[in-house]
């Protein structure tokens, strides 16, 4: 089982890798740039902000997971960080169900349904290796 | 040594619980809601839900910080690696104190004064906690 979770971890890292990149495509195909002009400078400062937090926060994990992911098995420590990253990633299901604009979710229902299944899968794998660390 | 820098660590702890509650009232304080109207729905929902979770990770060093200070201050690679995370995440948040927000759009009251200078003495004395125990985690301060 270790060793199975120890791969899923990894498989997280390298979603953690395609989500990083996924923010980089977004900010362009979502025209942040244009969106944000009409908006006062301190509101686009910190959308930018948040943005680069999210990302700081998504390369942390990634590195983590590709290069220890071992730490996420040891002692309470790694059975908090495996429930936080499980109650992180599972709420941002909900807040895609819940609270994205529905129209729109229809509009890119591929996208939609990829994302919701990746979020959904990685908070699985951080409940089940919250749930098996030592 | 150890003993200051638990002590340090508490501090930081309620430095981060009084973070979170306080950043409850900035959307108010800061009149959010007004301002994003000129937002796109998608961009004004991505504006919330990028808040919402940069809020819940300074929730979580706080209970970090409160509850698991003998684990922070353990010297193995876990509770170096993540008091040089937490460190990386304070220090970018400095930084932008200084030189990344233009706040000439607020209002010059006492008030944000106030603020200001309380919110950049909170990220320094982060800073400051979190660098001393990452360095205790590398084997100083001993």
């Amino acid at each position: 089982m270790t060793l199975d979770i120890l791969f899923l971890f990894r498989l997280v890292g390298l979603a953690m890798v395609g989500l990083l990149l996924a923010n980089f495509i977004a900010a362009k195909r979502l025209s942040y740039a244009q969106n944000l002009a009409q908006s006062d400078l301190l509101v686009r400062q910190i959308f930018y902000v948040h943005c680069g937090y999210i990302m700081l926060l998504i390369a942390g994990l990634g590195f983590l997971c590709l290069g220890w992911p071992h730490l996420l098995l040891e002692g309470a420590m790694g059975r908090v960080v495996c429930y936080f990253f499980g109650v992180f990633w599972a709420s941002r299901v909900v807040v895609q169900l819940t609270y994205y604009d529905p129209e729109r979710r229809r509009e890119e229902r591929g996208w939609d349904l990829f994302f919701l299944v990746l979020f959904a899968t990685i908070a699985i794998i951080f409940f089940i290796g919250g749930s098996i660390t030592r | 040594m150890r003993v200051w820098l638990e002590f340090a660590l508490t501090l930081a702890g309620f430095f981060l619980v009084i973070l979170s509650i306080a950043s409850v009232w900035i959307p108010k304080a800061l009149g959010w809601k007004e301002k994003l109207v000129v937002l796109t729905p998608l961009m004004r929902e991505m504006w919330w839900t990028y808040s919402l979770y940069v809020w819940g990770s300074h929730v979580f060093f706080a209970v970090l910080t409160l509850g698991f200070r003998d684990w922070i201050l353990s010297a193995t690679p876990a509770a170096t690696a993540m008091t040089g995370f937490i460190l990386l995440w304070w220090t970018v948040r400095l930084y932008l104190q200084f030189f990344g927000f233009d706040l000439t759009e607020l209002e010059d009251t006492r008030l944000n004064r106030v603020a200001k200078h309380l919110l950049t003495l909170l990220f320094l004395s982060l800073v400051l906690i979190f660098g001393l125990a990452l360095w205790w985690n590398l084997g100083g301060l001993r």
